[in-house]
């Protein structure tokens, strides 16, 4: 059975009078410990694509199942509480709160999940030394290089242990050498059973991964397994 | 729901410590505000505090025959020529009265009184009968009051305050010391307890008691003289009628001249007092009202900037599991926090206030009043965030996390 199966999904926005569709009939199932590439050039769709998968928007249209719970039938706060169970993002340019240790940062998404304290602490530690930052837990994230700013991400997004890793352009804005380093991390959870969805447009990026689909105008014009 | 209101907590002191200034000018509407309704409190509660003891000074049960009203309309045309009441009118009154218990005369002169080297002016000098300490609240402390015979005899005997105590003998024993009241000799034969000031004007304390024998004498009939009458507090009313009717008799009074005399009670202290307790309620009550909204609408505005400013944030958190309504509470502790902390500067300086008040007469900031102060500051963050805190938890989080 597949982690996430979506059928027949539209999303049409309607700018200006004119009906845009942004997704435009796509019919997508990932398995479980699968390690999936989107690519596609600006205003193929990709980021819509990726919004719907990681439940931050739903369809106009169409079916998404995530784990058999129908996410085109929720209201926001199920949305809500579905990410927070089953998502991890990675974001671009990391989105971290600035204020916040690197500690903090990973912690917030259990005080949602409504997690004792001492609990939160011990999760958040532990998955940042999952990503090699046990000596950096009491930084902001100010202090931290890029690359140790996009760890901290990571680390966050695994802490819920979520049933999919989505990063959306996740070395966009690092350097190559700190890119791979990320680029290492993500293909060791894959082999550590993780599924990752990965959004990109640079093609040794999505060359880590072991499918690969190409959207077109809100169409899938390409779907490759390696 | 416990760890999201630690985390929340948190989040708030952080946001209002990490932008000191702007709190602090944005809870200054909330501290003037609180610091109002709150010395308005301490003020009445004082002001309550010395009226009582005052009150308690006259007694509920005392009528006071005198020339003229204490409040009212004393029309100088018609009032300048009464009569001035007479000493031997007690005796008419204890007589004929039934609802009189006690029945005192008192006559009251001001003059200096001396021993050795040490002065006071401006003492009151009063003369009365024994019958007085029946009527008066105040007790006699140490020694006694002067007896039937030294009142009849005119004994040059006196009673002193414990201000005139304080000054002439400081501490050392006073009876049976002479003193010299104006330019006469008595011995001193008893202390009056110290009854404090009266609402606040005069000391009652800075007195002197002697038989009214011997006032009369030595201190000619210039002073002005009255009589008190204890009745029963129930009979109050009856007997300030048979008593007006009483005098209407002794000054050949026709059915269609006026009163030329005044029956003072306690009750117009009280109606004059609630009005000025009204007064000073009202305007702290519209100082404080005035300045909680203007607050509040501060607030209200600072919490739209700081909205906006974490739109980022907002979208953060959305992503990663925040529903709207944890996002709604997020804003609205912010903003009560800023409150509750506006709400504690206005009460530390209103304890301040209320310091400086009690060193002026008694009083004491009424903790009731703070904490409901404190409520209502947490009311007006809680009124003033639920638009801004609104708008953040209705933030879309794919635009939320898109801003720059």
């Amino acid at each position: 059975m597949s982690l996430i199966s979506l059928k027949d999904i539209y999303k049409i926005y309607n700018v200006g009078g004119e009906e845009v569709r942004a997704l435009d009939g796509i019919d997508l199932a990932i398995k479980e410990n699968e390690y999936l590439a989107i690519m596609g050039p600006s205003g193929s769709g990709k980021s819509t694509l990726m919004n719907m998968v990681g439940c931050l928007d739903t369809p106009s249209s169409g079916d998404y199942e995530f784990e058999g719970e129908k996410v085109h039938k929720m209201d926001d706060n199920q949305l809500a509480s579905i990410r927070n169970r089953k998502i991890g993002f990675v974001f671009q340019t990391f989105n971290l709160l600035p204020k916040a240790t690197a500690q903090h940062n990973v912690e917030i998404p259990l005080v949602y999940a409504n997690i004792r304290r001492e609990k939160r602490l011990e999760m958040a530690s532990e998955s940042l030394t999952s990503v090699g930052l046990a000596d950096r837990m009491h930084h902001k994230p100010n202090e931290l290089s890029g690359g140790q700013r996009q760890r901290v991400a990571i680390a966050r997004a695994l802490v819920n242990r979520p049933s999919l890793i989505l990063a959306d352009e996740p070395t966009g804005n690092l350097d190559s050498k700190s890119g791979q380093e990320i680029m290492d991390i993500f293909d060791l959870l894959h082999q550590k059973g993780n599924t990752i969805v990965l959004v990109t447009h640079e093609d040794d990026i999505a060359s880590h991964a072991n499918r690969v689909i190409r959207l077109f105008d809100g169409k899938i014009v390409e779907d490759v397994n390696k | 729901m416990l760890s999201l209101f630690f985390e929340n907590l948190r989040i708030s002191i952080s946001s209002v410590l990490s932008n000191k200034a702007r709190s602090v000018l944005t809870a200054l509407g909330v501290v003037i505000g609180i610091l109002a309704v709150t010395l308005m409190g301490t003020l009445i509660s004082g002001l309550d505090q010395s009226f009582e003891k005052s009150m308690e000074f006259l007694g509920k049960d005392v009528l006071y025959l005198r020339k003229f009203q204490w409040f009212g309309n004393n029309d100088w045309w018609e009032i300048r020529n009464r009569p001035d009441i007479q000493i031997k009118h007690s005796e008419t009154i204890r007589k004929k009265s039934q609802y009189a218990k006690h029945v005192a005369p008192v006559a009251e002169w001001w003059t200096s009184v001396k021993k050795g080297d040490e002065n006071i002016s401006g003492v009151r000098v009063s003369g009365t009968t024994e019958e007085f300490a029946m009527i008066t609240i105040a007790e006699v402390d140490e020694g006694r009051f002067f007896s039937s015979a030294e009142n009849r005899s005119g004994a040059r005997v006196a009673i002193i305050g414990k201000d005139i105590s304080e000054t002439l003998f400081q501490g050392k024993n006073s009876l049976g010391e002479r003193i010299r009241i104006g330019s006469y000799n008595f011995r001193v034969i008893g202390e009056m307890e110290k009854q404090g000031k009266f609402l606040g004007m005069f000391s009652l304390d800075n007195q002197v008691i002697i038989p009214i024998g011997a006032h009369q004498r030595l201190f000619s009939r210039r002073g002005w003289t009255g009589i008190n009458v204890k009745v029963d507090e129930l009979d109050l009313d009856n007997a300030t009628e048979e008593l007006t009717a009483l005098m209407r008799q002794i000054r050949h009074l026709r059915p269609s001249e006026k009163d030329n005399f005044a029956i003072n009670r306690q009750d117009p202290f009280k109606e004059q007092y609630a009005m000025i307790k009204l007064a000073i309620g009202g305007t702290g009550m519209f100082i404080t009202i005035l300045s909680l909204v203007v607050g509040g609408i501060g607030i209200a505005n600072i919490m739209f900037v700081s909205v906006k400013e974490r739109t980022k944030e907002i979208g953060i958190r959305k992503a990663i599991g925040a529903t709207s309504r944890m996002i709604l509470f997020q804003f609205l502790m912010e903003s009560m926090i800023i409150c509750l902390f506006g709400g504690l500067v206005g009460l530390g300086l209103a304890y301040s206030g209320s310091l400086v008040i009690n060193s002026f007469f008694p009083s004491e900031m009424p903790i009731g009043l703070a904490l409901s102060a404190l409520s209502l500051s947490m009311v007006v963050g809680i009124i003033s965030g639920l638009a801004p805190s609104y708008k953040a938890a209705k933030l879309d989080p794919i635009d939320a996390l898109r801003y720059e």
